[in-house]
């Protein structure tokens, strides 16, 4: 069966390990547990008629104290970036994260942005312009909630199309 | 001491030595304890492990270790931490160390224990701090928007006042304030002393509340002594809006202090000079004068802008500032805007008779 590596990216606190378990498990926890390193989960999916599994790196947020290691991302197939609706700065850091994704020298790779705590609109910074700069990315947007299962199988659905699409394409 | 015993002492500490074979199969060379037979499982292979298969992660590391036992170093690499789920669902960290002994490939496998939990409890509590911060900051972005919002309440309470008494309209002070915010924004000010200009500026004139009705509504020339009481204005207007501490309203004194003062030092109410004269007050200067000059009052006729434009070229150096004149010049596209988005019934919306200006 065909593998393919999904790099779950983000600031801290995004809800990476949150998405995953949701996808995976159906499970999810209130409380946040800082991720240290890498975590991989595999889960099944048929895209199209075509089973492939799909191999989920979650690897610890972006902030002051850690950075992503380039190497984490070597034979990756796609990447969701993760958003809090609710911070700021996790919009910022996701849109660097894209930028160092656009200048891998693999060459570009499917990426979704998920805008993740979707059960918290109402506290959501994310403005038009906001939603704009990231429509011009011309990547996929999937809101998101691992809390009320809001958007999950969607974004990694949609990444695995989009996955599967490109190896059909080259 | 002998390989049994450093066996031992290994499986005490949670890890396991191996060696990588030319095929790419690891071989023990410490004892293999339980916790690690439940991920080797299968992945025997005639006395040799898939570590690459047993653990994901290493088969991203593999290539940094491979090159780096092609270095022959002895100096160990260390792997970033990974997470693994033992039988029971608990969550247990790795990590591996790769180095050259005597030519071997050898890969240090580490099974972490409460160190990890230790720096993972930090990093949690740190994060947890850091992210009550960010909530923090935040809630006291929330609260600074809404007392500025408060000022600029208040401060259009104020700018209200001066409409009972001049002809100024509500959207010429208005257009001030907007005009005077993009010359400052050229300058290179801050998003809080734009914001201060842009509701300061339109105050400049509030002092006019205080002089009597036979000089401010006057239809003719001023005399000496009618004129002495007009410009009296600019300090009414300081003494009112001075010292309150809110910088939007100490901007907006200095401003109503010293709109009227002049480059050459011919202005009053203090005869300042050149850049002794606030630059708030410069700016507010320059754009004041060419929207009253463009727009028509109830005692004269809108200018072309052309013409308005000339006239102010040859006030630049002397009464006003050439530099701040020149700035203004570069925006004009942007005041044409502004003109043309805020504008009132009975005034005529702007045309431009040469396109080039």
């Amino acid at each position: 069966m065909i593998q393919k590596k999904i790099c779950m990216l983000g600031s801290f606190s995004v809800g990476k390990t949150s998405l995953v378990k949701r996808y995976v498990s159906s499970l999810f926890d209130e409380k946040y547990h800082t991720t240290i390193g890498v975590k991989i989960d595999k889960k099944q999916v048929s895209v199209e008629g075509q089973e492939l599994t799909l191999m989920l790196w979650d690897i610890a947020g972006e902030d002051a104290f850690f950075t992503i290691r380039p190497a984490h991302l070597r034979g990756m197939a796609g990447a969701v970036i993760v958003i809090d609706g609710t911070r700021e700065s996790s919009f910022d850091v996701a849109l660097s994260l894209y930028q160092m994704l656009t200048g891998l020298p693999d060459g570009q790779v499917p990426v979704c942005f998920a805008l993740n705590k979707a059960d918290l609109t109402d506290q959501w910074i994310i403005d038009d312009e906001k939603m704009q700069v990231l429509e011009k990315t011309g990547c996929e947007i999937v809101e998101t909630s691992a809390l009320e299962n809001r958007g999950v199988d969607e974004v990694f659905q949609s990444l695995a199309g989009q996955i599967l699409c490109m190896k059909q394409a080259v | 001491m002998d390989n049994k015993l450093l066996s031992k002492i290994h499986n005490l500490l949670d890890q396991v030595v191996f060696t990588c074979r030319e095929d790419g199969l690891f071989e023990a060379q410490s004892i293999i304890p339980d916790w690690l037979v439940f991920h080797t499982g299968k992945h025997l292979v005639r006395g040799a492990y898939y570590l690459t298969e047993v653990f994901p992660y290493l088969d991203c590391f593999i290539e940094d270790a491979r090159e780096h036992w092609s270095r022959q170093e002895m100096n160990p690499l260390v792997s970033e931490i990974w997470v693994e789920t033992e039988a029971d669902g608990r969550e247990v960290a790795f990590q591996v160390k790769v180095m050259s002994i005597d030519n071997q490939q050898v890969m240090l496998l580490k099974r972490l224990g409460s160190s990890y939990r230790e720096q993972s409890q930090m990093l949690q509590h740190i994060r947890e701090s850091m992210l009550t911060q960010e909530m923090l900051e935040a809630e006291l972005n929330v609260r600074t928007q809404q007392i500025r919002q408060r000022e600029e309440d208040i401060a259009l309470k104020l700018i209200s006042l001066t409409s009972y008494r001049d002809e100024e309209t509500g959207s010429h002070v208005r257009r001030i304030g907007l005009y005077a915010a993009k010359v400052a924004e050229a300058f290179g000010w801050s998003i809080s002393e734009v914001n201060d200009i842009r509701v300061a500026a339109p105050m400049h004139d509030i002092g006019k509340v205080a002089i009597p009705d036979n000089v401010l509504l006057k239809a003719g020339a001023l005399n000496d002594e009618e004129f002495s009481t007009m410009k009296k204005h600019t300090l009414i207007g300081y003494k009112m809006l001075a010292g309150s501490g809110i910088p939007v309203l100490e901007m907006a004194a200095t401003i109503a202090r010293s709109h009227h003062e002049r480059w050459d030092g011919s202005g009053y109410p203090d005869g300042l000079k050149g850049s002794q004269i606030p630059l708030a007050a410069r700016i507010t200067a320059v754009v004041d004068i060419y929207d009253a000059l463009v727009h028509k009052r109830v005692y004269k006729a809108a200018m072309a802008e052309q013409e308005a434009l000339s006239l102010m070229r040859s006030m630049s150096g002397q009464h006003l500032d050439p530099e701040v004149f020149s700035v203004f010049m570069e925006l004009l596209p942007l005041m044409r805007a502004i003109r043309q988005t805020v504008y009132e019934e009975e005034e005529t919306e702007p045309t431009y008779s040469d396109p080039r200006l």
